[in-house]
């Protein structure tokens, strides 16, 4: 699967207990309430590590989930909005996390922007049900889709700086 | 709802984490951070920066939710919000004052800021004072709104209740903890009963305090203003008495016959009682004394009297300030009330008795010859009375006397406290202290003596004779602290626990209980066996079943040896009797030299010595040898002499002199043999 350093990351982030989707009222909750503490140790664990890279917020019932990822090459900072929603399914299903600016301008995308996760990511999901949660997602799923992308798409000269489009 | 709020906490604190430390991120000084976001924070109203933290809409939601939690709960207090939402009570009481009536749905306590309620809240709490206080017995307020949950603040509520006439009752005490409210009707048939009780009786008394009257003087005279009445030490008596006192008196007195005061005053038995007081306190005190020397029969064999007569002086001290204590109190006691026929009829009795307190003295003596603990048989009890209250009839003064008898049960009491006090000379704090000193001194001496044997085991020939002279000595003295420290529990110990003899101990034995009594008897005769290893198992045992703690400290033994050491060398400066020079100089040769401890007799001085010659310089060894020489020489002298001086008189003469110049080389030698071992370079260097 991942690399080291991504092994080292994911295994810093409290594993969830509670298995349950948006469907179950009360358990919901319980689940919410830990993917909460997990994110927030995840998020405090990057910004240690001097590698904070992305903001996320849901809406009130968390099935809605809404942010910006950013991803730095070569000193400079390429920023994306991304969102998903919660599968009814979940957290048997993983969510699909989209980045709809770049709809179209890769292969490794279906439509509407989803991004296709690796084929290492979705069996470790399925094994890990239901300890792993959005900071996981984060970690295994978004972080290494972007720093293999990106790389490669301002290579191409598909995206580029922001700034520099701008000027 | 309430886990919905909490996930909108945790959402909170996500976003939080997740925007924190911005400065560093965008690489931007916290300066200038700060300095642009009071800037923001001044421009814009609706944003304010708190605790380093920028906020904007967050209250108004905050609000909501402020709002969400008064609905449900009913009040809410800003110190518990301060603490969830983690900002500063006033900042947050200010803004939330703000929004009370816009977005919170409620009223904030006029005198506490720091408390929104909703209305609903209030009518509530005030159905359920309602409903407790309607319902009650006196009660002290605090303890209602500890059981209750009702709100402090609330009590005003309380007060509109009573004031209104709602609540039938009087709230005593003010606002502070100590109030207390009385519904009216308990303090009406409070009232009632205490007027009926007097109307009946005539008098009042001690009854109003169980009543829950807590100062019933007072409250008499606020009650009961304009009856006339007369306040006595205890009671309080009404005018139909008095005059049926003085009438029966006038009569007794016209007619010169007895006036049957118990029908009067109950308190005269108690009076009475009080006659003994004096009286039981001697009679203990002497039982005691003579008690003590059945108790302490060691004491009187071992002539320790010096002690004895210290204690039995500050006893008798102590009897003549109970004594004093006891007059005086009685005297003050007589000279209170005034008017009151009781009292005066008292304090005849009172006089009385002090006239017969000089013959008090040898009564008692006489009596405290019968050893059997109850006080006094119904007889010597009327005896006592007969002399002391005078002209009475006899069949009142046995009524009396029965009515005395429990006396014998206080009379203990003060036989207990009274020996208590004198022979266990002590709190249980000096004999805490007491059981840490004997712990250590028997820890010492066992691990002397465990010291000791280790000596003996040196020697071949004279081992039994040494081992029979250790347990004559140290364990004996072992034996004797421990079996002290048990008998002073039984109030048996002696100040001196060295000279308890076999049979003392016996005597010890046989008094104690009988789970310690099986060890300490197996140690006691382990002292006449023959091996050191039967006496120090048998302590073990002992010890533990005697609640003490051995320790086996090998550590300290390097300590233990030059303690040994020390006293030794002590002993020896001092010494003159070359026998003991020669004793002392011999064991202290042998730790020296061997590094073990030695407690052996004087018969076994040969021995040692011999012990000693291959690690001895010939020197040294020569000069023990002629000291030794000549110590039997004399010993051998001074024998024979006495046994010639009991038969003839002749050859006493060159005898003497011969004993004379034994004695001078002696003399001469014992400075060079003490240097032998008070000087410590000599034995090293020869090494």
């Amino acid at each position: 699967m991942a690399d080291e350093a991504t092994r080292k990351t994911v295994s810093e982030i409290p594993l969830l207990k509670t298995n349950s989707g948006p469907r179950d009222k009360e358990l919901w909750v319980q689940r919410l309430r830990e993917e909460y503490l997990a994110l927030i140790k995840y998020v405090e664990n990057n910004k240690a590590a001097d590698n904070d890279w992305f903001r996320l917020e849901s809406n009130k019932e968390g099935t809605r989930w809404f942010g910006k990822c950013w991803y730095i090459h070569e000193l400079l900072k390429y920023e994306f909005d991304m969102e998903f929603d919660i599968p009814v399914t979940y957290p048997a299903t993983a969510p699909e996390v989209a980045i709809p600016e770049l709809d179209g301008k890769t292969a490794k995308m279906y439509r509407g922007g989803k991004i296709c996760l690796t084929d290492h990511f979705k069996p470790l999901w399925a094994r890990n049900v239901p300890k792993f949660g959005l900071a996981h997602l984060m970690a295994l799923g978004l972080g290494p889709w972007l720093a293999v992308e990106i790389p490669d798409l301002i290579s191409k000269g598909i995206i580029q700086h922001k700034e520099q489009q701008s000027s | 709802m309430a886990e919905w709020e909490e996930i909108r906490r945790l959402a909170a604190d996500f976003q939080r984490a997740q925007f924190a430390d911005s400065a560093q991120l965008i690489n931007v000084d916290l300066v200038h951070v700060e300095s642009r976001a009071i800037e923001v924070s001044k421009q814009d109203r609706g944003t304010h920066l708190i605790l380093g933290q920028l906020i904007d809409k967050y209250l108004d939601q905050l609000a909501e939710e402020v709002n969400d939690k008064l609905q449900e709960v009913g009040q809410v207090n800003t110190a518990e919000l301060c603490k969830t939402y983690d900002l500063p009570g006033d900042f947050l009481t200010q803004e939330l004052c703000g929004r009370v009536g816009r977005i919170i749905d409620g009223q904030v306590d006029e005198f506490n800021r720091g408390v929104i309620f909703t209305q609903a809240f209030i009518c509530r709490q005030t159905a359920r004072i309602r409903g407790v206080f309607s319902a009650l017995t006196p009660t002290p307020v605090s303890a209602l709104i500890s059981v209750f949950g009702f709100h402090e603040n609330l009590l005003y509520v309380l007060e509109e209740l009573v004031n209104s006439g709602r609540l039938k009752g009087t709230v005593v005490g003010g606002r502070q903890d100590k109030a207390v409210y009385i519904p009216e009707i308990y303090s009406r048939t409070q009232n009632a009963w205490v007027d009926s009780f007097l109307k009946q009786n005539g008098y009042l008394f001690e009854a109003l305090t169980r009543l829950g009257i807590p100062d019933p003087v007072s409250y008499i005279k606020k009650r009961l203003k304009s009856s006339k009445l007369l306040f006595l030490r205890s009671a309080c008596v009404g005018p139909e008495i008095i005059a049926q006192l003085e009438a029966s008196v006038e009569e007794a007195i016209s007619s010169q016959t007895w006036v049957d005061l118990q029908v009067v005053s109950e308190k005269f038995i108690s009076s009475c009682m009080t006659l003994f007081d004096d009286m039981m306190q001697q009679k203990a005190q002497k039982q005691e004394v003579k008690n003590n020397p059945v108790f302490l029969v060691t004491e009187e064999d071992l002539k320790v009297s010096a002690m004895l007569e210290s204690s039995s002086s500050s006893k008798k001290d102590k009897r003549e300030d109970r004594r004093k204590k006891a007059s005086g109190s009685g005297s003050l006691r007589s000279g209170g009330g005034g008017n009151a026929r009781e009292i005066r009829i008292r304090k005849t009795k009172k006089k009385n008795r002090r006239d017969g307190d000089s013959d008090d003295e040898p009564d008692t003596t006489q009596r405290s010859k019968q050893s059997e603990v109850p006080f006094l048989p119904v007889e010597k009890i009327l005896e006592v009375l007969e002399v002391k209250v005078t002209d009475c009839p006899e069949e009142t003064l046995e009524q009396l006397a029965e009515q005395l008898l429990p006396l014998t049960l206080k009379y203990q009491e003060v036989i207990h406290t009274a020996f208590l006090s004198s022979s266990s000379s002590g709190s249980s704090g000096t004999r805490k202290q007491n059981v840490k000193d004997v712990q250590e001194e028997i820890n010492n001496l066992y691990n002397n003596i465990r010291l000791f044997e280790k000596g003996t085991k040196l020697f071949s020939d004279t081992q039994q004779l040494m081992m029979k002279h250790i347990l004559r000595t140290v364990c004996t003295d072992l034996t004797n602290i421990l079996l002290n420290f048990m008998a002073a529990d039984l109030m048996m110990a002696t100040e001196n626990p060295s000279s308890i003899t076999a049979e003392v101990r016996m005597k010890i034995l046989g008094k104690l209980s009988d789970e310690t009594k099986a060890p300490l008897m197996k140690l006691h005769n382990s002292l006449n066996g023959k091996t050191v290893e039967d006496f120090l198992s048998s302590l073990e045992a002992a010890a533990e079943d005697c609640g003490l703690m051995l320790k086996k400290t090998d550590k300290k033994k390097e300590q233990a040896l030059l303690l040994h050491k020390q006293a030794l060398l002590e002993q020896l400066n001092v010494a003159e009797d070359p026998a003991l020079i020669l004793h002392l100089t011999s064991v202290l040769l042998f730790q020296n030299l061997m590094h073990c401890m030695l407690h052996a007799p004087g018969r076994c001085v040969p021995n040692i010595i011999g012990t000693l010659q291959p690690k001895l310089s010939e020197d040294q060894y020569k000069l023990l040898v002629q000291y030794q020489g000549l110590v039997v020489k004399r010993l051998v002298q001074s024998h024979s002499q006495e046994k010639k001086a009991d038969g003839a008189e002749q050859g006493g003469e060159d005898s003497s002199a011969e004993l004379e110049s034994v004695l001078k080389e002696l003399n001469s030698l014992s400075g060079t043999i003490k240097e032998l071992v008070l000087n410590p370079r000599k034995p090293s260097t020869t090494e």
